[in-house]
């Protein structure tokens, strides 16, 4: 059953009362708010999320509405992850950002059994593209391109790896566009269902887009990489896909990694084994239909 | 005048991988990943047979890449030394020690 299932009165009692429990890639995540236009997005931009009903949450977060002492007529909203909150108060129409970025700083510092890359990864006849790359490379834009034309998403955010068996598990979620890149994604993508436009954050404005549905129908669906492609959106620039030496790949993606120096050894060993399984380019880019053409290329 | 006297710690506990002339050098004492050229690993290979003067080294890596030696390569191979120490790979021996 998935989000957009429930009828909304049930959503919304859920949501405030014992949690909306949904599943998140390999993780449950139980949200709980009684913020009334938090939850509304959350309905529209959720829809396809599936529900983990009656099943273990590996993370309970909240999004309370609090009256900080010096706004006391400007409500705003607190994030809260297991009764603690990693961040200062948010202005309330920004709760949808702050529970998007709360669960990646949660996913970020407390998952340990995986290797977790700052990627984006999508999927093409069984086989993973990594994008890896640090905030403001455009990874995200160029994700959500790659999804509106025939990749299946596994996140905008994180490359997920099991370090066992170099397995990728599939985490799609909202992709939360900024800036400009938000007019660039609904010229090129008219289809595309964009949530509203959340002006004044740390990073801007921000636009969420909600994933295709086959990426969450799909989202218990491992596949190995095959494929690392460091990208750089250039203005104005032509499409270059260079090939990469395997000892500077190893190098951007370890240093890329969250938790690559806590995984220690098991960290080394998979990081080895993963650039020497995978043809590793650099890639610029400034056209979308010439990266969607290039990608096809490689993967078919 | 044969320099300080050097040899490798834990070489043994070392996971090395080459990347076609570049290697990737683990070192679990630590938990750290160190990028290492061809000269940076030979290095560690002569120090692991046994403690090495400073002036054997030079002479050592010469031979091996056929350089020319001079106060610029011994200077920079001291640093490279020096580095190695910082990081843990290696360390100074006490020439009594050696007896």
């Amino acid at each position: 059953m998935t989000v957009g299932q429930v009828p909304f009165g049930k959503f919304i009692a859920l949501l405030s009362d014992s949690g909306l429990r949904v599943r998140v890639g390999p993780f449950n995540i139980r949200i709980n708010t009684k913020s009334v236009t938090l939850a509304n997005h959350i309905y529209r931009l959720y829809e396809s999320y599936k529900l983990a009903e009656d099943e273990f949450a590996e993370f309970h977060v909240q999004v309370i509405v609090v009256h900080p002492k010096r706004k006391i007529f400007s409500p705003h909203i607190r994030f809260f992850v297991d009764g603690h909150s990693p961040f200062p108060p948010f202005p309330q129409e920004q709760g949808l950002t702050a529970l998007e970025w709360g669960i990646n700083l949660v996913i970020a510092a407390r998952v340990s059994h995986l290797l977790l890359f700052h990627s984006a990864a999508v999927e093409r006849n069984g086989q993973v593209i990594l994008f890896p790359a640090w905030p403001g490379s455009g990874k995200t834009t160029l994700c959500t391109a790659l999804i509106y034309r025939g990749y299946r998403l596994f996140s905008d955010e994180f490359g997920l790896m099991d370090p066992d068996n170099g397995d990728f598990f599939p985490i799609p979620r909202l992709m939360p566009l900024k800036n400009e890149s938000i007019q660039v994604i609904r010229d090129y993508l008219p289809e595309a269902i964009l949530g509203h436009e959340i002006p004044k954050t740390l990073k801007g404005t921000i636009a969420h887009v909600r994933p295709p549905k086959e990426s969450f129908m799909r989202s218990e669906e491992t596949a190995k990489a095959k494929w690392i492609i460091f990208p750089k959106w250039v203005a104005g620039s032509s499409l270059s896909l260079e090939p990469l030496p395997d000892s500077e790949a190893f190098l951007l993606l370890a240093s890329n990694s969250f938790n690559y120096e806590v995984l220690g050894e098991v960290g080394f060993q998979a990081v080895t084994h993963l650039i020497r399984t995978c043809s590793c380019y650099k890639l610029v880019y400034s056209d979308f239909d010439d990266v969607i053409s290039a990608m096809n290329d490689l993967t078919d | 005048m044969t320099g300080a006297y050097w040899r490798s710690v834990s070489f043994s506990s070392l996971q090395i991988e080459e990347w076609g002339g570049e290697f990737t050098v683990f070192q679990p004492n630590s938990g750290k990943t160190h990028f290492l050229n061809q000269m940076g690993l030979h290095i560690l290979l002569c120090l692991d047979r046994a403690p090495t003067s400073e002036d054997e080294i030079f002479v050592f890596l010469t031979d091996q890449f056929q350089l020319t030696l001079d106060q610029n390569f011994s200077q920079q191979t001291i640093k490279t030394l020096h580095r190695f120490d910082e990081l843990g790979l290696i360390e100074k021996v006490r020439p009594e020690s050696l007896t």
